[in-house]
């Protein structure tokens, strides 16, 4: 499984990526720089502006949201997050057994300790 | 994992546990009384249950952690410090209008996370014992949110954390990358780790950077000063102790078991950022007038004077280590304590200015501070005192001697400014109007406050005076820390 000596590895075999990498900026780069020596510069006002599916645009893109997307936004995350524990879990559920399941239920009930608290502090309530 | 291994991991399941039930609790009943009592209540069970996971060490308990004698001592001091915090934040924000409940339950995690770090021996639990010490104390930075400081505070730390904790993470693959191993142990085995080859120095220098961001020494200190100025004074102790402590302690099992004094870069790498700290940190405290502030730098000093028993190595060094971290802890949590006693709603008592003449009106709240001030500088009859002879002792034996008289002179620099504030605590008081002469303007300490206070000044002078036991307890465990 490890037959590198331990103190003399050099990650040798990752060079082709690093190659890879190179090349791939210097076509990339390269690409946009061939492309600004040789096309045509004529700018004119429609086509500066924004493009919104030929719509002139209707305001300026920055603009405050309501805080309270942040909240829903937090909660999302926290709550999808979750999925994504869950999926590896079950796959790897018949090998591991009993001690998985309660793994997964202590998981579950924390989670839903969160719930109840983000429940009774209002989190779901918009006004 | 078996009942043995779960009762060797009761005094952090514990604390996991408390936080998650106490979560629940202030959904409920928002009672502050009842949040505080749960807080201290788990933290004290929690305490006590070391004695029973005592009974089995040293034992590993999963790859992850290693419940030993070590580890114990280190949790212990993680908990009492813990409890003081609580007890310190119960009276701050009994007076304030915030969210409280929920105060507590960062502190139970943050003392959570500090306790899996000195009990981590993988970079797996190191990561993660850091994060849930991170994570919480970007919310305890910024608890006051109506504070421009504070929440400048919690944002600056949070990058910055962020940034250092990446460096670490990159750091640990690195090391892995060279190594082929995670485990502090395995990386201990003879031959694994021959010499320093250039992945391997590239990963200790990253794991350097994010380990010194937490330690806050020279050059990573930058976020130190006002990070502690915008955070409410009892989190302040806590970074300052806690975080501190339970990294040091983490980082000393690891350099003593992979034995990375044996290399001379990472030698004098610690040894340049302990002289640095020494100096830099005494020398920039020297023109501050906000006492968070001087803290602040005063604590970047003693990571450096710490630094320097972890270069001696050997057992003197860490019973020094310990006794040195102890006296920290009890005088830093006093230290901070009168400030946060003394802090009203209107902002903390943190301007040095305001406490001039203090000594004439409150005898004895100024006296705490004095005897916490004469610790920290080193005076003889207090534990700090002991504690630094311990590390020169350490370091002489070990025949640093740049890096100790580094010491000295950081020591004598540091006199001034300690000396400073005691000369403004005895001043003159100011003459109000017409001649009539205004006592300190300060509130009053209370009881938890006055009881609090003296308890850790008794504790700074009998470990000052008669240091014989504390001495017994760390040769009988952070001593025996297997090389």
């Amino acid at each position: 499984m490890n037959p590198m000596t331990p103190g003399s590895y050099m990650p040798t075999e990752y060079f082709p990526v690093l190659i890879t990498m190179v090349i791939a900026s210097a076509v990339g780069f390269g690409a946009l720089f061939v492309g600004n020596l040789f096309r045509l510069k004529r700018a004119y006002r429609e086509k500066l502006m924004a493009y919104e599916s030929g719509n002139p645009p209707l305001e300026e893109p920055r603009y405050r949201f309501n805080v309270k997307f942040y909240i829903i936004a937090m909660l999302f995350v926290v709550f999808d997050v979750e999925a994504v524990f869950l999926y590896p879990w079950a796959i790897v559920y018949d090998k591991i057994g009993l001690y998985a399941l309660i793994e997964m239920l202590l998981f579950i009930v924390v989670l839903v300790v969160g719930y109840v608290y983000a429940w009774k502090k209002e989190a779901f309530v918009w006004d | 994992m078996n009942s043995a291994d779960f009762i060797a991991l009761l005094p952090l399941i514990v604390p996991a546990l408390a936080s998650v039930v106490l979560l629940l609790l202030i959904t409920f009943s928002r009672s502050h009384a009842v949040s505080v009592l749960f807080t201290l209540g788990s933290l004290l069970l929690s305490f006590l249950l070391l004695f029973v996971a005592g009974g089995g060490t040293p034992r590993r308990v999963t790859p992850l952690f290693i419940m030993d004698a070590y580890s114990l001592f280190f949790i212990g001091l993680l908990f009492i410090a813990g409890i003081v915090v609580a007890v310190m934040s119960s009276r701050y924000l009994g007076e304030r209008s915030m969210e409280r409940g929920e105060y507590y339950v960062l502190l139970l995690l943050a003392t959570l996370g500090a306790s899996v770090l000195a009990a981590g021996s993988h970079f797996a639990s190191f990561f993660a014992g850091l994060e849930i010490l991170s994570v919480s104390l970007y919310t305890l930075i910024a608890y006051r949110r109506n504070d421009d400081r504070g929440n400048e505070a919690g944002l600056k730390y949070l990058i910055l954390a962020a940034a250092s904790s990446s460096f670490l993470l990159f750091g640990m693959a690195l090391v892995y990358a060279q190594t082929g191993s995670m485990d502090f142990f395995q990386l201990a085995e003879g031959g694994r780790v021959p010499d320093l080859t250039v992945v391997l120095s590239a990963g200790l220098l990253l794991i350097t950077v994010g380990v010194g961001f937490k330690l806050a020494v020279v050059p990573f200190h930058l976020w130190t000063p006002d990070v502690y100025e915008g955070a409410p004074a009892p989190v302040a102790a806590f970074i300052a102790t806690s975080s501190k402590g339970a990294i040091f302690a983490l980082l000393m099992r690891y350099f003593s078991l992979m034995d990375l004094q044996r290399f001379p870069a990472v030698w004098y790498g610690i040894a340049g950022i302990a002289v640095a700290s020494m100096l830099i940190g005494n020398l920039l405290a020297l023109r501050q007038n906000n006492l968070k502030r001087i803290l602040a730098y005063s604590s970047i000093a003693h990571m450096g004077y710490l630094l320097v028993a972890v270069l001696a190595g050997g057992t003197v060094a860490k019973t020094a280590v310990g006794y040195y971290l102890a006296a920290y802890f009890a005088t830093m949590l006093g230290a901070f304590g009168v400030i946060a006693f003394l802090s009203g709603e209107e902002g903390d008592a943190e301007n040095l200015e305001a406490y001039r003449g203090m000594a004439w009106s409150r005898p004895w709240t100024a006296g705490v501070f004095v005897a916490m001030l004469l610790s920290l500088a080193g005076i003889p009859l207090t534990a700090g005192f002991i504690g630094k002879f311990y590390v020169v002792a350490a370091g002489a034996g070990a025949a640093l001697w740049i890096p100790l008289i580094v010491l000295v002179a950081g020591s004598t620099i540091g006199l001034y400014y300690y000396l400073r504030i005691v000369a403004v605590l005895y001043g003159r008081v100011p003459e109000g109007e017409g001649g009539a002469v205004t006592g300190f303007p300060g509130r009053v300490l209370g009881m938890t406050g006055g009881i609090l206070l003296t308890v850790l000044t008794f504790a700074l002078l009998w470990l000052g005076v008669y240091p014989a036991p504390l001495i017994r307890i760390l040769q009988a465990t952070v001593a025996r820390l297997v090389p």
